[in-house]
């Protein structure tokens, strides 16, 4: 049997300690031993057992129950005060068989895999390579649980391809003690798996675009995650570069994302007739304090993978150790480290300084070139999304702000993400730029403000320039923003929850609902939901 | 001065067993470190960290392998900070490499299922 261990808690913290919050119990599961029980199936279902014996728990005790992965989220998304399950040691991996396909799919049964929703980003890969497969884009580090990643959009910067969501193709729900509670739900449109699968992981079938839709940003309020089947692709290349280009130049592309007629190029990525390549990924670093007049942007480029790339390019973990632009957290903490505590001193050293060159071309895998990152230390975060044609004006507006009315110890970049299909999904635009600042936390006081009043302040000017956006759910904000769900995602976040009221009962409905989800307003339950909102299709 | 001198000797002495340097090793192609839900605030934030910290005797027939790990569930290692002090040091010159200081901060692979 899977174990669970249950502590009594008073309080709980992320990853980059943006609590603490209060907490009663802390549960943490394992799976069975292989050597008790060695088919990956049954340890599965045994899993899913326990996970209903702690759903029953909750729901009897009347408290909500929250599961967390690698807890990198800088929101209170992921923490419920009653009780929290620690998801990570369920990682088991399962591949799709071809006589486990629906007869009209069109996956390839060697791209899919049921992976349990604690399997991290860096595990998944491992497992992948070793099949010569790859995910198709990652978050710009390692870290993250899959169950974490859907529920939260967690997203890179591959503009062609979207977040870590968008190559789910199936959901394994528990949303409940009783055994009809396990659901295998996949799109109507793009079946994956046929029933016979899902009757191995006793699972009754949804086959409904919408309900996957809403269920698959679900902000761990769908039910508990148990599984997601992932369509991966053959394995391939990354070759990164960074370069530090006209700042104009850099701000036109964020807005045309026309790579291929940009005064922009690098001699080795173009085609045949000398036009600039289109790159998989795009990311620029912004220091809105200097005056600099060059922007350092980090270019990607697809390559066929070749085993023989190490020797041909040098193995890439060595750089990317050194390397100063892994994220922007990271580019920030390595810069704080040469400047003075004292955040005014801090700013007017920044003020004074140049985002450093990086010259280095690294060729790896996806795995390596986003690679680990871990903990820098107590950093905050901000991230708003918003149509990449927006992308010179917001940055502008925010930038204003944050000289204005700051200092806030944090630089701006953005990113570029292809549409999701998720309801929730703040990665709504057909491309949205994700215009993020990170740094380090700081105090607010009668000189400085505070990150809730800037938080609040950039919702404030972005609605006054009126600029749509969206903010990513893991990212710190002004949460308690008046009528922030309906602003960001208008008709979508009722339709979410007349899906969600007609998915889960009232009781299990309040069980997967917590402080974050009831402050955005996301956490009501329409009695008269439609039942055919969940019907399978 | 006398009690100068032996002050200044004590402190020296004593920062001579204390004073260390630590040296850490990672895995670096492999699944990940065991995770784990804990309040650290450096680099094995977010990892199940564990500690040896130990005088081991060594003896011919034990030269190989003085300390066996067996906490791993995954059989592995992902990262291990060995840690040296002078008192180590000194204890193993004055026993001739009998007694050996063992300080060792580790993390095992996470289990692959």
């Amino acid at each position: 049997m899977a174990i669970t261990t249950k502590t009594a808690r008073t309080r709980w913290n992320t990853l980059h300690k943006n609590g603490p919050f209060p907490l009663k119990w802390f549960l943490s599961t394992k799976l069975e031993k292989k050597a008790f029980l060695p088919a990956q199936l049954d340890r599965y279902n045994d899993a899913a057992t326990e996970m209903q014996t702690l759903l029953k728990e909750a729901l009897d005790n009347g408290e909500g129950f929250r599961s967390i992965g690698a807890k990198w989220s800088m929101s209170s998304i992921a923490h419920d005060k009653d009780r929290m399950h620690f998801s990570a040691h369920l990682n088991i991996k399962i591949p799709i068989q071809s006589s486990d396909l629906h007869a009209g799919t069109s996956y390839e049964s060697s791209n899919l895999h049921l992976v349990q929703c604690g399997n991290q980003i860096k595990e998944i890969s491992h497992y992948l390579e070793n099949l010569g497969k790859s995910l198709k884009t990652t978050g710009a580090s390692n870290g993250q649980t899959i169950g974490g990643c859907i529920s939260t959009g967690v997203h890179g910067s591959a503009m062609d391809v979207g977040s870590v969501q968008d190559y789910v193709v199936g959901l394994n729900l528990i949303i409940g003690p009783n055994p009809n509670d396990i659901i295998y739900l996949e799109r109507h449109t793009q079946p994956a798996l046929n029933d016979s699968f899902a009757n191995k992981i006793k699972a009754r079938v949804i086959r409904n675009d919408g309900l996957f839709n809403a269920a698959l940003v679900g902000l761990g309020s769908f039910g508990f995650i148990h599984g997601v089947v992932i369509e991966a692709e053959d394995a391939f290349l990354l070759k990164r570069y960074v370069r530090k280009i006209d700042k104009d130049v850099a701000l036109e592309l964020t807005k045309t994302l026309d790579f291929e007629n940009s005064t922009f190029r690098i001699p080795e990525e173009i085609d045949t007739q000398g036009n600039p390549l289109r790159p998989y990924h795009y990311k620029v670093y912004i220091n809105q304090y200097s005056d600099e007049t060059e922007y350092p942007i980090e270019v990607i480029y697809k390559k066929p993978f070749d085993p023989r790339y190490k020797e041909i390019f040098g193995d890439p973990i060595p750089f990317m150790k050194e390397f100063i632009y892994r994220d922007l957290i990271y580019l920030f903490i390595k810069i704080s480290e040469r400047f003075p505590k004292s955040i005014p001193k801090f700013i007017k050293a920044l003020s004074r300084s140049i985002l450093p060159a990086e010259d280095d071309v690294i060729v790896g895998r996806i795995s390596e070139i986003f690679w680990d990152a871990g903990y820098q230390g107590r950093a905050f975060a901000c991230a708003f999304g918003i149509a990449h044609t927006d992308a010179p004006k917001a940055l502008n507006v925010l930038s204003k702000l944050t000289i204005d009315e700051g200092p806030v110890p944090g630089i701006f970049a953005m990113r570029f993400v292809k549409k999701s299909k998720g309801l929730l999904a703040f990665t709504r635009f057909p491309t949205t730029c994700m215009l993020e600042i990170d740094g380090i936390q700081w105090k607010g006081n009668g000189n400085i403000i505070s990150l809730e009043r800037y938080a609040e302040r950039m919702i404030e000017v972005l609605q006054q320039h009126n600029i749509p956006f969206t903010i990513h759910w893991g990212k710190n904000a002004a949460w308690n923003f008046s009528g922030l769900a309906t602003h960001m995602y208008g008709n979508d976040a009722a339709l979410w929850l007349q899906y969600r009221s007609a998915l889960l009962s009232e009781e299990m409905a309040s069980v997967f609902s917590n402080d974050f989800l009831k402050t955005l307003g996301l956490s009501h339950y329409f009695t008269n939901a439609d039942p055919n909102l969940v019907a399978s299709l | 001065m006398r009690y100068a001198l032996t002050t200044i000797l004590t402190i020296f002495f004593l920062s001579l067993f204390l004073s260390c340097y630590s040296v850490r090793v990672k895995v670096s192609n492999g699944p990940g470190p065991e995770p784990a839900d804990t309040e650290r605030e450096d680099a094995l934030s977010g990892m199940m960290v564990r500690k040896l910290d130990t005088i081991v005797t060594v003896k011919t027939t034990t030269d190989e392998n003085p300390i066996n790990i067996k906490t791993c569930d995954s059989g592995a290692l992902h990262t291990v900070e060995y840690r040296n002090t002078f008192g180590g040091i000194l204890l193993y010159l004055a026993t001739f490499g009998r007694k050996r200081t063992v300080k060792i901060t580790y993390v095992c692979v996470k289990d692959q299922n």
